[in-house]
C-alpha cells in the first residue's frame, strides 16, 4: 500500500529530529560506561525507542522511497545522532528486494508498517570490511552457520541478513533473529550502543539462499550513499552544537565566537558539510535514475567520514574539558564518529576502493 | 534544452578554428594577452555569450542555467574565460539589474555580441578585501561628477572600453554608506592606464583617474548606495562554477599524467586522486545547487560563499598533485618550446594564488559563512 503525503519526508521528519527533541534522541539506547555484555536498558528508554521507530514507519519511513527522500532523512536522524536500525534496515531492504523472492515479503511488509527492523550482518571480525564479508557455511540440511561481530541491533531485528561468502560469491541468508541456533552477545564499544556478536549455529533460513554477487555492491553504493548523508547531518550537529558553545562560554572579556581563528574552522568545516550534502544528494538522484553508483558511494562516505571525526575531535576542542562531560553533546558526537565514520567501509579503504574505480569512471557525467 | 544547449556550445567549441585558437593562445608571447578572441563573437552571434539576457539585448531570454554551462564549456575548451567573467557575469549583470534603460540599450547588446570588452575598477591600493575603504572620490560638479583615484589589480583594463567604477560620494562615519558605481569611459581623457608587472600571464593594470567629469546618466543604481548594490551583485555572480570549471580541468590534466604513468595502478596514487575527484563532485554538485537556487530566484549568500571558498580551495592541492607527477616538467614554460603540455601547467600555477583571493578572498567567504551561517564573530 502506498500511502500519499502532502509535503516530503524531510518536512515530515522534520518535526521529530528538531533541537527540544535532539537532546532526549542523541541519547537513546546509550548504556552505561563498561556496563559489558550484561547493559541493561532503561524500561522508559525502550519505550521511547519503540514510539520512535513507529512514528518513523507513520511517516513514511520505511515504504517506498526515492533514494533523494532518504538521505534527506537520514541526514536529519544523523543531526540528532538518531542510534537505530534505520541505515540497516534500508540496506538490509534493498538486499532483500534485489533477490526478488516471495519469501521475504511478508519481512518487508512489516517493515513498512514499522513492526520489524533488520540487521545486515557482514563482518566475520570487527576490523573486516563490508567489501569482504564473512564466510558462510551451508549445511546440507539447509540450515547456515555463520559468526558475525558488530552487528547493529541484533536483538531489536526481527531478522538478520547474513551476508557471506562461499565459494568466491556473495551470499545472503536470512534467519529470525531470535531463531533456534541463534546467539547474540553485546560487545562494550565507544558510542554505548547495541553492537552484537552474533553466532549461528545450523540456522534456520528464510526462503533460500542467494547468490548477490552482482547485487551487493550497487546496493552497498546505495547504503554508502545515505549513510554518509548521516555522518553529514552529524557534523552539521557537531557544528551547531559547537557555535552554540562559542556564543555562549566567555573568555578573556569577550564571546569565544568572536575569535576568527575558531569561527573561521568552523565555518569551513560548514562549507564542507554543504558540499558532502550536495555530493550525497546528486548521488542519491542518480541512484534514483538507475546509475552505476558504486565510486560515488566511496567517494560520499569518504569525505563524509573524514568530515564527521573531524568536526566531532573540534566541536569537544572548542568545549575545553567541559566538551569532554557527560554534561553536553559534544563527547556523543566523538564517540559515535568512530563507529559511524568506519561503519560500511574505513577511510584507507574507501581510497583505495574509489582509485580503482576511478580508473573505470570518469567525470564528467554530465 | 538544457543539455541541447551544452552539446550546441560544445560542438561550435571543438571546431578546428577554435581549438587553433586555444593553441595560438598558449604560444602567446610574454605580454600579449586574451582580449576580444573572434570565438566570442561567434559566441555572442548566437547569442550564447549571454543567454540569460533578454533576446533585446543579445541574450536569448534563457536563465542562470545556461550562463553557467558557456562558463563551463568555454574552461572546459581551454578558452580563457576572464573577458567572459567581466563583460557578462559582472559588469553586465550589474547593468541588466541596476542599469538605466539607456545604459542597458546602449552596453548591454555589444557585450552580448562579444564586441565591446568592460573590466571592473573596485580595488585600491589600500583597499581591497575591506573594499568600503576605498579612497577614489566623486564630487558634484553641477549636474555632474569629477572622480579622482587610483584603481589597482583590475584585469583587461587595456584593453577595456569602459569599466564598473566605484567611488566615494559622501563622507559618511558608516564606511559603508556613501559608495557610488560609475561607468567610466577607459580612453576618456583623465585615465591613464599602467601595468603592475606580475607573475600571471595577464597583467593587472593601475589605473590612475584624474579629475575624469561624468554625468549622472553614468551612475549605476542609486547614488551613495553602491554598496548594497556590490554585494547584491557579488553574490549572485558566486556560484563556484568558474572555479570548479578551472579546477576540474586541472585535475583532469593530472589523471590523465597519472594514467600515462601508469600510476592509476598505484593505489596510493588512484587513492589520492580518487579523493581529489571526490571533493571536485562535491564542489560541482554543491554549485550547480547554487546555480539552480539562482533560476529559481532564491540565492543564498551564506551557501554561495561556501561553494566560492569549496572550490576555490581544491586547485592547490590538485596543484601540488599534478606538480609532483610531472616532476621538473612542471616548471617548465611554453616558452621554453619542449614541454608536452604547451607549459599550461606551469602557467596555471603562477595563476594558482589568484583562486583563494579573486572574487573574495577565502578568508572573506569563511567570515561570510561564520558570521551570517553560524551567528559567529
Ligand atoms: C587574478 C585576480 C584578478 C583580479 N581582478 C580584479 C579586477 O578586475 N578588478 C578589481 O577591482 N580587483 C581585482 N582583483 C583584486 C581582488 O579583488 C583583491 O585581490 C581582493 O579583493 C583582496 O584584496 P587585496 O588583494 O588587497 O588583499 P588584502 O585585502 O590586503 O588581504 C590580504 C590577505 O589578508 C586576508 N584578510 C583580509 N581581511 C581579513 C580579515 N578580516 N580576516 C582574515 N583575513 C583577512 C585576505 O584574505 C588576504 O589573504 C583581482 C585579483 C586577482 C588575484
Amino acid at each position: 500500500m502506498t500511502t500519499t503525503f502532502p509535503v516530503d519526508l524531510r518536512e515530515r521528519c522534520a518535526e521529530l529530529f528538531c533541537a527540544d527533541l535532539a537532546p532526549m534522541l542523541r541519547r537513546l539506547g546509550a548504556r552505561d560506561k563498561g556496563a559489558g555484555a550484561g547493559a541493561v536498558l532503561h524500561p522508559d528508554d525502550a519505550a521511547t525507542r519503540e514510539g520512535v521507530w513507529a512514528a518513523l514507519a507513520d511517516l513514511g519511513a520505511f515504504g517506498d522511497q526515492r533514494q533523494r527522500d532518504l538521505v534527506d532523512l537520514a541526514e536529519l536522524a544523523g543531526w540528532a545522532l538518531y542510534q537505530s536500525p534505520l541505515t540497516d534496515s534500508w540496506f538490509a531492504a534493498e538486499l532483500l528486494t534485489a533477490t526478488g523472492d516471495p519469501a521475504y515479503a511478508p519481512i518487508l511488509r512489516d517493515l513498512a508498517g514499522g513492526a520489524t527492523a533488520l540487521a545486515v550482518a557482514m563482518r566475520e571480525r570487527p576490523g573486516d570490511e563490508p567489501t569482504e564479508p564473512g564466510p558462510l557455511h551451508r549445511h546440507e540440511d539447509g540450515t547456515v552457520d555463520a559468526t558475525r561481530s558488530v552487528v547493529a541491533f541484533a536483538p531489536d531485528a526481527g531478522h538478520l541478513l547474513l551476508v557471506g561468502t562461499d565459494g568466491g560469491r556473495t551470499l545472503l541468508a536470512v534467519v529470525p533473529a531470535t531463531g533456534p541456533g541463534v546467539t547474540l552477545r553485546r560487545h562494550d564499544d565507544i558510542a554505548r550502543g547495541d553492537l552484537y556478536t552474533v553466532t549461528v549455529t545450523h540456522g534456520e533460513i528464510v526462503g533460500a539462499v542467494h547468490d548477490i554477487t552482482d547485487q551487493y555492491p550497487a546496493a552497498l553504493a546505495g547504503a554508502r550513499i545515505r549513510h554518509a548523508a548521516y555522518l553529514a547531518g552529524s557534523a552539521r550537529g557537531a557544528i551547531e552544537v559547537a557555535a552554540q558553545r562559542l556564543r555562549e562560554r566567555t573568555a578573556f572579556g569577550q564571546p569565544l565566537a568572536r575569535m576568527q581563528a575558531l569561527a573561521y574552522r568552523f565555518a569551513a568545516l560548514a562549507a564542507r558539510t554543504a558540499a558532502v550534502l550536495s555530493s550525497v544528494r546528486a548521488g542519491a538522484l542518480a541512484a534514483d535514475e538507475g546509475a552505476d553508483v558504486r565510486l560515488t558511494g566511496a567517494q560520499v562516505l569518504l569525505l563524509a567520514g573524514v568530515l564527521a571525526q573531524e568536526a566531532a575531535a573540534e566541536c569537544v576542542h572548542v568545549h575545553g574539558a567541559h566538551g569532554m562531560t557527560e554534561a553536553g553533546d559534544a563527547q556523543l558526537f566523538y564517540r559515535r564518529a568512530v563507529v559511524d565514520a568506519a561503519w560500511l567501509g574505513r577511510t584507507p579503504s574507501l581510497r583505495r576502493e574509489a582509485g580503482r574505480l576511478l580508473a573505470h569512471t570518469r567525470f564528467p557525467p554530465r | 534544452m538544457t543539455t541541447g544547449f551544452r552539446d550546441d556550445v560544445r560542438t561550435l567549441l571543438e571546431e578546428d578554428s577554435v581549438r587553433s585558437t586555444v593553441a595560438d593562445i598558449a604560444a602567446y608571447p610574454p605580454g600579449t594577452e586574451v582580449a576580444l578572441l573572434d570565438v566570442y563573437r561567434r559566441l555572442g552571434e548566437r547569442g550564447w555569450l549571454a543567454p540569460g539576457w533578454p533576446v533585446e539585448y543579445g541574450g536569448l531570454g534563457l536563465g542562470a542555467v545556461e550562463n553557467a554551462i558557456v562558463t563551463e564549456e568555454l574552461t572546459r575548451a581551454g578558452i580563457p574565460d576572464d573577458v567572459h567573467v567581466l563583460c557578462v557575469d559582472l559588469v553586465g549583470m550589474f547593468l541588466l539589474h541596476a542599469g538605466t534603460a539607456e545604459q542597458k540599450a546602449r552596453h548591454l547588446p555589444a557585450l552580448a555580441r562579444g564586441e565591446r570588452l568592460a573590466t571592473v575598477l573596485f580595488s585600491e591600493p589600500e583597499a581591497g578585501s575591506d573594499l568600503a575603504a576605498l579612497r577614489t572620490t566623486a564630487r558634484r560638479d553641477g549636474t555632474g561628477w569629477r572622480l579622482r583615484g587610483s584603481k589597482i589589480y583590475n584585469l583587461k583594463s587595456q584593453y577595456g572600453d569602459f569599466a564598473l567604477c566605484a567611488a566615494r560620494t559622501t563622507d559618511s562615519p558608516v564606511a559603508m554608506h556613501g559608495i557610488t558605481l560609475f561607468l567610466l569611459p577607459l580612453r576618456a581623457p583623465g585615465v591613464h592606464i599602467e601595468p603592475v608587472p606580475g607573475m600571471a600571464n595577464d597583467r593587472f593594470n593601475l589605473v590612475v583617474i584624474d579629475d575624469v567629469r561624468l554625468d549622472d546618466a553614468d551612475v549605476v543604481g542609486e547614488p551613495d548606495n553602491g554598496w548594497q548594490l556590490l554585494n547584491d551583485m557579488l553574490q549572485l555572480e558566486r556560484t563556484g562554477i568558474d572555479f570548479h570549471a578551472k579546477a576540474r580541468r586541472l585535475l583532469d590534466q593530472t589523471i590523465d599524467r597519472a594514467a600515462g604513468q601508469g600510476l592509476l595502478d598505484d593505489p596510493e596514487w588512484a587513492g589520492r586522486l580518487a579523493e581529489l575527484d571526490a571533493t571536485l563532485r562535491a564542489g560541482h554538485a554543491l554549485a550547480w545547487e547554487q546555480v539552480h537556487a539562482l533560476a529559481g530566484g532564491r540565492p543564498d549568500p551564506v551557501t554561495s560563499a561556501m561553494a566560492k571558498w569549496y572550490t576555490s580551495e581544491q586547485i592547490r592541492p590538485i596543484l601540488t598533485a599534478g606538480t609532483e607527477l610531472a616532476g621538473l616538467g612542471a616548471a617548465l614554460s611554453a616558452w621554453d618550446g619542449t614541454t608536452g603540455d604547451d607549459g599550461t601547467w606551469e602557467a596555471a600555477l603562477r595563476m594558482g594564488p589568484s583562486h583563494r583571493l579573486a572574487s573574495g578572498t577565502s578568508e572573506v567567504m569563511l567570515f561570510l559563512i561564520a558570521t551570517n551561517g553560524l551567528g559567529l564573530l
